[in-house]
């Protein structure tokens, strides 16, 4: 028995709706991050489970070049992550808010 | 050179030291009292030179010009000025000498003499002044270096408080000065002091009265005459050689010299009302005196008080005999004050002079030229004072019998107030240490006071002057016969009387003898004297002050609150609402964005 598209849906869903909420009560920067990647992940999911059962290859293509970009994603975003806590020896939210006046 | 250049050399040689001390000379004070008294010297030669060369000129520059309307500056140099700006230039330079010696540990000593000598410029610039506006400029330019001078010691609340109120209470007859400046050039089409005495009978009834009244507040703030003389006595907080040039020798008599100058304007009801201001000042002054401490403010008050007698005199209608008085009083005035300034200097600026006496012996310099001012100014036959004030007398007594009395009364006092001073100064024993060992200060000091006396004595002789002031003194009015006879019984009289009673009332015991004898005559004069201050205080105070605080309230919550804040405030609030936003938090971002998304989608799904 396979899975029916409305699990794959429910499950990207759910990880979208982790990632989301992690975003918005976490404090730590990298965990932050991780969150976001965890929406993208939400997304591609979403996309391959409609390409495979709609039989078109559109959504794999989308997925491929999310893929792609996300890797080069990650690479900067972390390397600002380690240089900000270069900076200022911590990635907690409420301590980076030097931009506030 | 042309007599033109020596004008122009006179007027600008004092803005020139003004100049070079305000710019370079600030910490310098012996250089800049040289340049300032260079320049006096300079001004005093121009101004003689100019009056016995006989030349007498006009000449005019347009300043300004918008549109049709044009500001001339120019010269109007005839008898009168050439008589003004002698006395200007001889009593400023004995002033600059005397102050040499008088300030000479001052700190401030390059401020002091760059203020005498810009007062120097503004005077001469009046004197020379050859239409309204000209004047009216420099007008307030003395009104100016008047504040300047009496503000001198700065760091005394009643210095500065003096200085601020002459200058405001100058203000209040100047807005009227010029209003009447205005009224005239719309009615005359011209400000010209030679255009308006050549066409101004064609000038509308309402306006030719109106006119001179106007133009007469400027010289009622300006030579202290009721009812705001006010000023006058406070400015005495200012060294004393300003008091003895500028508010007793000349600034004090523009007011005179402009109502000579624009003698042409006068009618006869304006000159009614200026002849009994004058009086009443005369005699209000006079009686102020007489209760007074202070040498300076004896003087003070006896200056508005022939301020007055220059005022009435002008009112009778005669140029002749005020100007006269104004010469000679410019004489032994600044004599008196520059007199009283040497005691100060030698009692160590003691200024009570029931705690001085005794300095006939010790000062005997000063003694005995003060003694000729005081001869000269109550009007002992043979001295100055005597012919210019008979000829006051003459007039009066020709015109206004009931003026006449009053000069007369006036007269009276005058020799009482005066002879009790100087009995008290300067007889008996020496009731302070501080006179006990005052002694007579230095040549700059007395050279002065000699030279005035020499004029003082010998300046009522009028034909003896050169014809240079002619046009002047010719004016001034000679009784004949029973006129004659019966004003100069009366003005001898007058004489005894006064200085009789007060070298038999007072005694030099130290203690006031009117003040012990009679409290209620000596506070009655008290009342009088404080009685302007206090009605200007209570107006101040309780009406206008209060007229402030409405106008305030209006346009703090009406103007300012609601029309001007209220477009203020809703830019104001908008940017605190914008400004709640920005957090600084990621988090809160986060929040806007998903709000943001959310509106975005309503709006897709037109929900919104």
């Amino acid at each position: 028995m396979t899975p029916s598209l409305d699990s794959y849906v429910m499950l990207s869903a759910a990880l979208f709706a982790i990632g989301f909420l992690g975003v918005l009560v976490r404090r730590n920067t990298l965990v932050i991050y991780m969150c976001l990647e965890l929406m993208l992940v939400a997304a591609t999911l979403a996309l391959v489970a409609f390409s495979r059962f709609n039989g078109t290859e559109d959504g794999d293509v989308f997925v491929f070049f999310i893929l792609t970009v996300a890797a080069a994603e990650v690479a900067v975003g972390l390397a600002i992550i380690v240089a900000l806590f270069r900076a200022r020896q911590t990635v907690q939210v409420e301590s980076l808010d030097s931009l506030r006046h | 050179m042309t007599p033109l250049q020596t004008a122009l050399y006179v007027l600008l040689a004092p803005l020139a030291s003004a100049a070079l001390i305000t710019l370079f000379l600030c910490r310098r004070g012996a250089a800049a009292s040289a340049v300032s008294v260079a320049a006096a010297a300079l001004v005093a030669y121009g101004a003689l030179a100019l009056a016995f060369g006989g030349d007498r000129f006009t000449a005019s520059w347009e300043w300004l010009r918008f549109g049709s309307f044009a500001i001339a500056i120019g010269f109007n140099y005839d008898d009168l000025a050439a008589l003004m700006l002698s006395i200007v230039g001889v009593v400023g330079l004995c002033v600059h000498v005397f102050s040499l010696g008088y300030m000479r540990d001052d700190a401030a000593k390059a401020r002091y003499f760059g203020g005498l000598s810009i007062f120097m410029f503004s005077m001469i610039g009046i004197v020379l002044a050859d239409n309204l506006f000209m004047m009216f400029i420099f007008w307030e330019l003395v009104g100016f270096s008047s504040y300047f001078l009496i503000n001198h010691w700065r760091e005394r609340t009643s210095a500065s408080d003096a200085a601020k109120k002459a200058f405001i209470v100058n203000r209040v007859g100047d807005f009227g000065f010029l209003l009447g400046i205005i009224l005239c050039y719309w009615a005359n089409g011209t400000v010209s002091l030679a255009a308006l005495g050549a066409d101004h009978a064609s000038s509308h009834a309402v306006y030719s009265r109106l006119i001179p009244l106007l133009l007469f507040c400027g010289a009622v703030g300006k030579s202290a005459q009721l009812p705001l003389q006010v000023w006058l006595p406070d400015a005495m907080e200012g060294p004393t050689p300003v008091s003895a040039l500028i508010h007793a020798a000349t600034m004090v008599a523009a007011g005179i010299y402009m109502l000579c100058r624009i003698n042409v304007l006068m009618v006869p009801e304006a000159q009614t009302v200026i002849a009994w201001v004058g009086t009443l000042t005369a005699l209000y002054a006079a009686l102020c005196a007489v209760t007074q401490r202070d040498i300076k403010k004896v003087l003070a008050y006896s200056t508005l008080s022939q301020l007055g007698y220059m005022v009435a005199a002008f009112g009778l209608g005669s140029v002749g005999a005020a100007m006269f008085h104004l010469t000679t009083h410019a004489f032994f005035k600044a004599l008196l004050f520059l007199g009283a300034g040497s005691v100060i200097v030698g009692c160590h600026h003691e200024q009570d002079i029931f705690m001085m006496g005794g300095l006939r012996r010790r000062m005997p310099v000063t003694f005995w030229t003060f003694t000729i001012a005081v001869a000269a100014i109550v009007g002992l036959p043979g001295l100055a004072g005597f012919f210019s004030k008979d000829a006051i007398l003459v007039l009066a007594f020709e015109n206004n019998r009931a003026v006449f009395a009053a000069l007369a009364f006036t007269a009276i006092l005058t020799a009482f107030y005066m002879l009790r001073l100087w009995k008290i100064v300067f007889l008996g024993a020496s009731r302070a240490d501080s006179a006990r060992d005052a002694h007579e200060g230095g040549i700059s000091l007395t050279a002065p006071l000699v030279l005035l006396a020499v004029l003082s004595a010998v300046g009522g002789y009028w034909r003896a002057y050169p014809r240079a002031f002619g046009g002047v003194f010719s004016q001034i009015p000679e009784a004949l016969g029973a006129t004659h006879a019966i004003v100069l019984a009366t003005s001898l009289v007058v004489l005894l009387v006064g200085a009789g009673t007060a070298l038999a009332f007072y005694s030099t015991d130290g203690s006031d003898s009117l003040e012990r004898k009679s409290p209620a005559v000596f506070g009655f004069l008290v009342a009088l004297r404080t009685s302007f201050d206090a009605a200007y205080d209570y107006y101040v105070a309780r009406i206008q002050q209060r007229a402030a605080m409405i106008l305030n309230f209006v346009d703090i919550v009406g103007l300012a609150g609601v029309v001007v804040r209220g477009l203020a405030g809703v830019a104001e609030n908008i940017g605190f609402g914008v400004r709640a936003l920005h957090t600084g938090r990621l988090s809160n971002y986060v929040y806007w964005f998903l709000g943001g998304v959310v509106v975005l989608w309503a709006y897709a799904a037109g929900v919104l």
